[in-house]
């Protein structure tokens, strides 16, 4: 009897420390993509993309309120290929420095080979494709959506968890009852009440703005589904491997591929070589601060790395539902992280906190809470004891 | 040569029963030069593949020293999903 005891708690402890780990790594996602946008904040406030961005000689205002110079190079654009241009170059830089990075990790850990064993099979096929949708695709759409829809594009965007848990279900089986449902609405709630410090005058019969609304649910899906499937399929590819493929594949195809695409549009293709060497110069330092883009977007690549790795992995310890939810708290780490780089750090304007994004966060963490754990159950536990 | 965690995976589409030191067993000999051929790293691949239901729980004991052993087996649905990605 002493002995089924002693194995009944032994079986508890050991599946609490995998779902502990698995909620503390699905979480440190969620943070580690507050850094890495950030760190894209400096990369791209820096050096030649503070003429490309019309920031003049200060930076004075965030991503909602840049003024998109439509005469790069001296070649007049329209307004959303210069957008997406420079979203498509900066992101593209980023997964591409990303992807060495975790190459990089790989190898010392001594998984380079399985790498590419991995790349060349049905999975990581899969795995490439989860790597389309959801890094140039989704990230595309996002963009977009910003354009033609403004800042509440980031909120819907963010309705990505609920898709991922349901496709979970779904397609993968995985569990999903009323009281996760519940958990799911109220991180989306929170995630809302985060963006909504954003929102300016909007005109909700703007066909443009409903387009733009219906863009970024193009994103949400985008991410939902790479979520799930990437995550699953992390239980059969280690997911250093499954981070990597994905890196290099979304690095690859945005840098080299749809930039190009899009500066052929803008009718503009001779200015690629230029932009692209170019997006990566500038002093280390200005006036004691880090100002080299290059040294920014090794910063931001890592943590873009370390983040979607361990986004992938949180959700194959947790499932979907769970470890979307807790990594969805990027919506309050992305501001966080802004204000404290690019608001404290370089001081400049347009990155402040508000109070309701503290709420929301709090908000956030009770929906977190009721996804992972039934509330009845510690209340019974806790008359047992 | 099947990646690490292929391996693990595909030890179970034959009906095998194993815990963490039947899979080191298995495979040491082709894989015990991989650096992440770990009992902690493949007892996580085990529990990862559980929670994405492809491996249950089959049985379980403490040996002598108080060390849980857990046993895995492959589900219908893992056989499925194991044979048709990983051939």
């Amino acid at each position: 009897m002493g002995n089924s005891i002693e194995l009944k708690q032994a079986r508890i402890a050991r599946r609490s420390r995998f779902f502990k780990k698995g909620v503390i790594i699905a979480v440190g996602s969620g943070m580690l993509y507050g850094v890495y946008v950030a760190a894209l904040y400096g990369a791209t406030g820096n050096g030649f993309w503070l003429d490309w961005y019309g920031y003049g000689d200060t930076v004075t205002a965030g991503w909602y309120d840049n003024v998109v110079d439509p005469t790069m190079g001296g070649i007049a654009m329209s307004f959303v290929i210069a957008v997406l241009i420079l979203g498509a170059l900066g992101s593209g830089i980023n997964d591409f420095i990303s992807a060495i990075w975790m190459i990089g990790k790989t190898a010392v850990k001594g998984k380079f080979m399985d790498y590419l064993r991995c790349f060349a099979s049905k999975p990581g096929a899969v795995m490439v494709l989860c790597a389309l949708i959801g890094g140039p695709i989704a990230s595309t759409a996002f963009l977009i959506a910003l354009i033609m829809a403004g800042p509440i594009a980031t909120p819907i965007s963010a309705l990505c968890p609920a898709i991922g848990a349901i496709i979970g279900r779904i397609v993968f089986k995985q569990q999903l009852n009323f009281r996760m449902a519940i958990g799911i609405v109220i991180c989306v709630v929170a995630t809302f009440m985060i963006g909504s410090t954003a929102f300016t005058g909007f005109e909700i019969t703007d066909p443009m703005f409903l387009a733009g609304l219906a863009v970024a649910l193009i994103s949400a899906l985008g991410w939902g589904i790479e979520g799930a499937i990437a995550g699953f399929g992390t239980s059969v590819i280690d997911y250093e491997i499954s981070i990597s493929i994905r890196q290099l594949t979304a690095g690859f195809f945005t840098l080299f591929i749809l930039t190009p695409a899009l500066f052929l549009m803008a009718g503009a293709v001779g200015l690629y070589p230029t932009m692209l060497f170019e997006a990566l110069q500038g002093q280390i330092m200005v006036d004691g601060l880090l100002a080299s883009p290059l040294v920014w977007f090794l910063i931001s690549g890592l943590a873009a790395g370390l983040s979607f790795g361990f986004w992938y992995k949180g959700n194959s310890m947790c499932g979907a539902a769970l470890g979307m939810a807790c990594n969805g708290g990027f919506s309050f780490w992305c501001p966080f992280f802004s204000f404290l780089v690019c608001g404290l750090y370089l001081g400049w304007e347009g990155f402040d906190l508000y109070p309701i994004q503290w709420v929301a966060a709090i908000v956030m963490v009770v929906g977190i809470f009721l996804i992972a754990v039934n509330p009845l159950e510690l209340f019974k536990k806790n008359r047992e004891v | 040569m099947l990646p690490l965690n292929y391996a693990i995976l595909k030890l179970f589409v034959s009906g095998n029963e194993l815990s963490v030191q039947g899979v080191i067993d298995k495979l040491d000999k082709d894989y015990r030069s991989f650096r992440a051929f770990k009992p902690k790293a493949i007892n996580e691949s085990l529990m990862s593949a559980e929670k994405n239901g492809l491996l249950e729980e089959s049985n379980w004991e403490l040996d002598d020293k108080g060390e849980l052993h857990v046993y895995y087996k492959a589900t219908s649905y893992g056989v499925e999903m194991i044979s048709s990605y990983i051939k």
